[in-house]
């Protein structure tokens, strides 16, 4: 046993992990929860994660660019976002199974791209923990804030895509709830005839929500591929999409919401994984099995239901009422 | 009229709008042929017709949801062309819609605010739209509290919001449609007095009605579409009731039901306490005690979705009961399927009579004995007997007045009024004890609702007990013996129809509770 | 059932398939009939150089893998080796092969293999433990054609089935090897193992490389982590991450997850011990020593008895005494480490280390 470690340890290396775990999955339900709150449901976020790996991957891999890569994997996700849009605003399909035609898409696509084009697994030099070294300020010191005891140690020895991630939930939060466009997203998400008849053009508003949700799924698949495992591999998100769409579910359709759920599921897999480490007598299988359990106890609770989106999955017709 | 040329939301006003020649047509109807209307400011103009006349079409035209196939569009004289909703409210135009256009998570002022441009984009500027609502409220009188959520407030509140939206986008030219379907009397009169105030103020206003008496009470003109085309403009002042009926049907209609007096016999349908929930778990019925007996209309009035449709379906045996007991002609039916309902003696013509009520593909020979197809003398063993089905579709036909070019044709071929006699037809044919009747002339002409009222009246004086569910207080008032009014599923008072006033109706319907003494339930 | 649950319940579903897949490979194994101690190595260890036309006649194979071929790890050891027989035999003319890969569904799985038996190749394998029940169900309907599957040892004989080879790795005992090394080369006493399904290959790995570890510092700590799936690339990294924090200065893991545990342990710096496939390429400073998988004698010997006439009735077996399994050390060990790791083979290749597991 490691009689030696700490409980402050244990603790720190669990919330450190925490937040790592959660970055993909902070960038897809984002992503996804704009989407939903203009009543599109994209079940295709895990195909544009891989395909948003993949590329992220690729360029960096090729130019030795991370933002370059970075800018890659959001394109491509934005493409694919649009291309939802289009199969689910334009030609008003159900949006369940052109979601998950998106996903098979993905996942066949990146692999044939990975297979074509690397052939085997590769590594790059992805994107540095930050370490915020008063060295860097130029100051003659060789200490760094992320030696900060607890705070720093948590929170301070992350690289870019994490900060950005928990960065888009105030953002996320601020331009739903305090701009004209947040507004209009919401309103079309809840009464798209309402919506119209004021002339905020639905089309637009999903056009761009689905959009800026591949976007970030694009993202999220990179914050794996070139930001926490700087690999890629063939299906290697292992069903994270689909867990940030139960997110978006699990948060109530709200950010701070998303935040806690994806913190929480990330939280207690960090937490199983100390349980293991530590040799505490749980079967494995049991161990694994808590993030998802807790997330589908906490989907079941009916009271949830009450803030979906009332126009979720609908396809908008002007005049029907 | 206001002397200058601005309206109290400081913006112009609209002299003159006219709409000439105006074609649409949808696959197979010719919803509006070739129609001239016309609205000036200072005026109220009535736009009266039944289901289908046009009316809806014309006004959608008008707002830009729909796009005509021949006809202009003149504002101030000058040609225009309305393409979305959003040139229409650049115009000055604005539209309160029958199903009201309100986002019910957003608060008062966000509603008002969605689609605008903000003072400090793409920051919202709630703070300035919550001072300039509160400044048209008080313009206009209309009290409502920008800050609350539009799912906490009343239906009459709701359509002060609408308004509030349309002023706020500088409407200067307003169409109501069906303002008052969803209002309680009092709400009605509010509603009114603000027009009024409005047309004053200069405003050019145009109201959808067909409840004839509220155009009289209201309007300066009025237009009488039929099937798509205008059958008149006139003076409001210068025509009656029966006038406007006859435009509206193109024949002579009686507009008052004689309702003679009658004796009421036994308790043929009794309800004890019965309360029911929704799939979420909450309270529809709660409590909902009530008798009625022979020879008797009992109606029940309320404003839509308090419960009235559950209510139906639960003696029905559509919903489950959770507490309290049912019975019918003394028997306990709590919870028995819809088949053994109908044994029992019950008779259910449906709120939405094309979903619940027929099937639409059928013929209308076969609509009329959708329940009694397994029973003699329309079927032997597991076949159907033919002839006996002719012959009796071929005597409701005739009896009940069904205009059906063959009792071949397939329903959905049929006017609503006509579905809906068919409807009534077969229920009586079964010689019910109960009859269940809920919205019975909903989207159903003045012709046809003619006839069903005296149908009811009729087998009134035949001894049925009747349960008439309906939001048109007139059509309780001129039938029923009894008044029940419900609110959030709760019964809030039991009247006596002669002996009640729409005032006393009104406050009920809008929550306030009749002295408990009177409820009379445990007789 | 209300509309408004359907989503949700659609979302169950979809947690319950991600579920499902991790759980399926850890189906039980049949219980293990007599194990034929590896006929097939008569010594032929010294694979036939390169370029040398093997003496087979034209044979067309099929293959079903639960993960990719590119995975590093289990799925790639076998094609690999595959490749090289084709290559060696005088390329596609020769050696025909058909593959299926990311069938981590069994049903689906079970419809490819009935679709190559039917569709006349002749030797069809089932590369994971989780295919063996259909397998079974399947072999009876093609009397002519030879199955193989593993991680296993039973050839179907007991059901009267005489088409079916089963092969399995002795994982434990390279595990084992990597256990020594690994103990010699941690100096906080503490090691951290990545494991991803407590079953089968990888359960057989990691116990062997306990009992090394321990046998070679009986006060160390080895700290084991599953993450209950294959694939799961992410936790695999954050497992690694843990162990480190949790004090490990050497890292271990098995299944096409590690390659995410490789990258951590790369920025760490901390060494890996890879089995299955070289991993090396991925990390060649961090990956130092391996146990590799070298399918290639076996399949070739199970090619030569179908074309002789025998269906089926062997299990292989890969070990360090027959060449199946080697191992790879990296020039950056110390001496005195990679000496120690090269006993405890010596060790198990004569019999002289018996490595206990469960």
């Amino acid at each position: 046993m490691s009689g030696e470690l700490s409980v402050l340890a244990i603790i720190v290396g669990i919330a450190h992990s925490g937040l790592r775990l959660a970055t993909p999955y902070l960038y897809a339900a984002i992503g996804e929860m704009f989407a939903q709150r203009s009543g599109v449901l994209n079940l295709g976020v895990e195909g544009i994660m891989l395909m948003g790996a993949y590329s992220g991957f690729f360029v960096t891999f090729k130019t030795g660019n991370l933002l370059l890569g970075l800018l890659a994997a959001a394109t491509v996700g934005a493409l694919m976002g649009l291309a939802m849009a289009f199969v689910s605003v334009t030609l008003q399909a159900q949006q369940g199974i052109s979601g998950i035609g998106l996903f098979m898409f993905g996942l066949g696509a990146s692999s044939l791209l990975f297979k074509t084009t690397l052939g085997t697994v590769e590594g790059v030099e992805g994107f540095p923990e930050l370490r915020f070294c008063l060295s860097s300020l130029g100051l003659n010191s060789n200490y760094c804030l992320s030696q900060i005891p607890i705070l720093g140690e948590i929170f301070l020895r992350h690289n870019i895509l994490v900060y950005g991630a928990f960065a888009l939930v105030p953002i996320a939060w601020w331009v739903l709830n305090k701009t004209t466009w947040g507004l209009s997203i919401r309103a079309v998400g809840q009464n798209p005839q309402a919506a119209d008849s004021l002339g905020v053009s639905v089309a637009r508003v999903r056009y761009v929500t689905v959009t800026l949700g591949g976007m970030l799924a694009g993202i999220a698949g990179a914050s794996l591929s070139i930001s926490l495992l700087n690999i890629f591999q063939e299906n290697m998100t292992n069903g994270q999409g689909f867990i940030a769409v139960a997110l978006v579910y699990f948060g109530s359709w709200a950010p701070l919401g998303v935040l806690a759920g994806a913190m929480l599921f990330s939280l207690v897999n960090a937490l199983q994984l100390w349980v293991q480490v530590l040799g505490l007598n749980i079967p494995s299988d049991v161990a694994v099995m808590l993030p998802y359990l807790l997330t589908i106890i906490t989907l079941a609770f009916p009271f949830r239901r009450a803030l979906q989106p009332a126009a979720l999955t609908k396809p908008f017709e002007r005049g029907e009422s | 009229m206001a002397k200058n040329n601005l309206l109290p939301s400081g913006l112009p006003r609209i002299e003159s709008m006219e709409m000439r020649g105006i074609v649409k047509r949808f696959p197979g109807v010719l919803a509006n042929d070739h129609v001239d209307f016309d609205v000036k400011a200072g005026e109220i103009h009535a736009l009266l017709g039944e289901n289908g006349a046009g009316k809806s079409t014309l006004m959608k035209i008008l707002y830009g949801l729909y796009q005509p196939n021949a006809g202009e569009i003149l504002l101030n004289g000058q040609p225009i062309h309305i393409h979305s909703p959003a040139d229409s409210i650049r115009y000055g135009i604005g539209m309160i819609h029958q199903h009201f256009m309100l986002v019910d998570s957003l608060t008062v002022a966000e509603n008002v605010a969605l689609g605008l441009k903000s003072s400090r984009e793409p920051r919202l500027d709630l703070d300035r739209v919550t001072t300039r609502i509160r400044e048209l409220s008080k313009n206009y009188g209309l009290q409502v509290d920008p800050d609350a959520y539009v799912s906490q407030l009343a239906v009459g509140q709701q359509q002060r919001v609408e308004i509030i939206k349309a002023l706020y986008r500088g409407a200067a030219l307003l169409v109501l449609d069906e303002p008052t379907a969803v209002l309680t009397p009092q709400e009605v009169d509010d509603l009114f007095a603000i027009l009024r105030q409005m047309a004053q103020d200069g405003h050019a206003l145009i109201f959808i009605s067909h409840k004839l008496h509220e155009i009289l009470d209201l309007t300066d003109r009025v237009t009488v579409l039929r099937d798509g085309k205008v059958i008149g403009t006139r003076l409001t002042a210068e025509v009656t009731k029966e006038d406007l009926a006859r435009m509206m049907v193109g024949r002579d209609i009686l507009l008052e039901r004689v309702r003679p007096p009658a004796t009421v016999g036994e308790v043929r349908l009794k309800l004890d306490r019965v309360t029911a929930v929704n799939d979420d778990g909450a309270p529809v019925l709660r409590n909902v005690s009530l008798e009625v007996r022979s020879s008797e209309i009992v109606g029940v009035a309320g404003v839509s979705g308090n419960g009235q449709r559950q209510l139906a379906e639960v003696i029905a045996g559509l919903w489950p009961v959770t507490e309290g007991r049912i019975f019918l002609e003394g028997r306990e039916v709590t919870n028995l399927p819809p088949a053994e309902m109908l044994e029992a003696g019950l008779s259910y013509i449906p709120e939405e009579r094309m979903h619940d009520g027929a099937l639409k593909e059928f013929s209308v020979a076969e609509n009329l004995i959708l329940q009694d197809h397994i029973r003699e003398p329309y079927s032997k063993g597991i076949f159907l007997d033919f002839r006996h089905i002719a012959r009796h579709a071929q005597e409701m036909i005739r009896k009940f007045d069904i205009k059906t070019p063959s009792q071949e044709t397939p329903l959905k071929n049929l006017s609503g009024g006509n579905i809906q006699k068919l409807i009534l037809a077969r229920e009586l044919a079964r010689k019910p004890r109960v009859l269940i009747a809920a919205q019975p002339t909903r989207g159903v002409d003045i012709g046809a609702t003619e006839y069903i009222h005296n149908q009811l009246l009729q087998q009134r004086a035949e001894g049925l007990a009747t349960l008439l569910i309906s939001e048109d207080l007139d059509e309780i008032r001129a039938l029923s013996d009894r008044i029940i009014v419900m609110f959030g599923g709760e019964i809030m008072g039991i009247v006596d129809n002669d002996q009640t006033t729409v005032e006393e109706l009104g406050l009920m319907m809008a929550g306030e509770k009749k002295d408990l003494q009177s409820l009379g339930v445990a007789r | 059932m209300s509309k408004r649950l359907f989503w949700p319940l659609t979302l169950l579903v979809a947690l319950a398939l991600i579920a499902a897949q991790c759980a399926a490979p850890a189906t039980e194994a049949p219980p293990p009939a007599k194990t034929e101690e590896a006929a097939p190595a008569k010594t032929e260890e010294a694979a036939p150089a390169e370029g040398a036309a093997l003496d087979i006649e034209p044979i067309r194979i099929a293959i079903v893998m639960p993960s990719t071929t590119t995975d590093l790890a289990w799925s790639q050891a076998i094609f690999d080796a595959l490749l090289r027989i084709q290559e060696e035999a005088g390329g596609e003319d020769v050696v025909e092969i058909a593959y299926s890969e990311t069938m981590f569904n069994v049903t689906d799985a079970a419809a490819a293999l009935r679709d190559y038996a039917a569709d006349g190749y002749d030797l069809v394998i089932a590369h994971g433990t989780q295919y063996g029940s259909s397998l079974f169900e399947i072999a009876p309907d093609f009397p002519d054609t030879s199955f193989a599957w593993g991680t296993a040892t039973d050839t179907g004989e007991g059901e009267g089935l005489h088409n079916i080879f089963a092969y399995e790795a002795r994982a434990e005992q390279g595990g084992y090897v990597n256990g020594v090394l690994a103990a010699s080369l941690s100096k906080s006493g503490v090691i951290g193992v990545v494991g991803p399904v407590e079953a089968g290959d990888a359960k057989l790995y990691i116990d062997g490389f306990v009992a090394g570890a321990k046998a070679t510092n009986p006060d160390i700590t080895v700290n084991v982590s599953y993450t209950g799936s294959f694939g799961d690339t992410a936790l695999a990294a954050e497992a690694a991450n843990t162990h480190i924090n949790a004090g490990a200065d050497v890292l271990t893991g098995s299944a096409q997850q590690v390659v995410g545990a490789i990258g951590v342990a790369k920025e760490k710096n901390v060494p890996w011990l890879g089995t299955q496939s070289d991993q090396s390429p991925l990390a060649p400073d961090i990956v130092v020593a391996t146990q590799l998988y070298d399918w290639h004698d076996t399949l070739l010997d199970m090619i030569k008895k179908h074309q002789a006439g025998e269906l089926g009735g062997t299990a292989y077996q890969l070990t360090l005494k027959n060449g199946g399994l080697t191992m790879l050390y990296s020039d950056s060990l110390p001496e005195e480490a990679v000496a120690a790791a090269k006993e405890a083979e010596a060790g198990i290749i004569s019999g002289e280390i018996t490595i206990d597991i469960e």
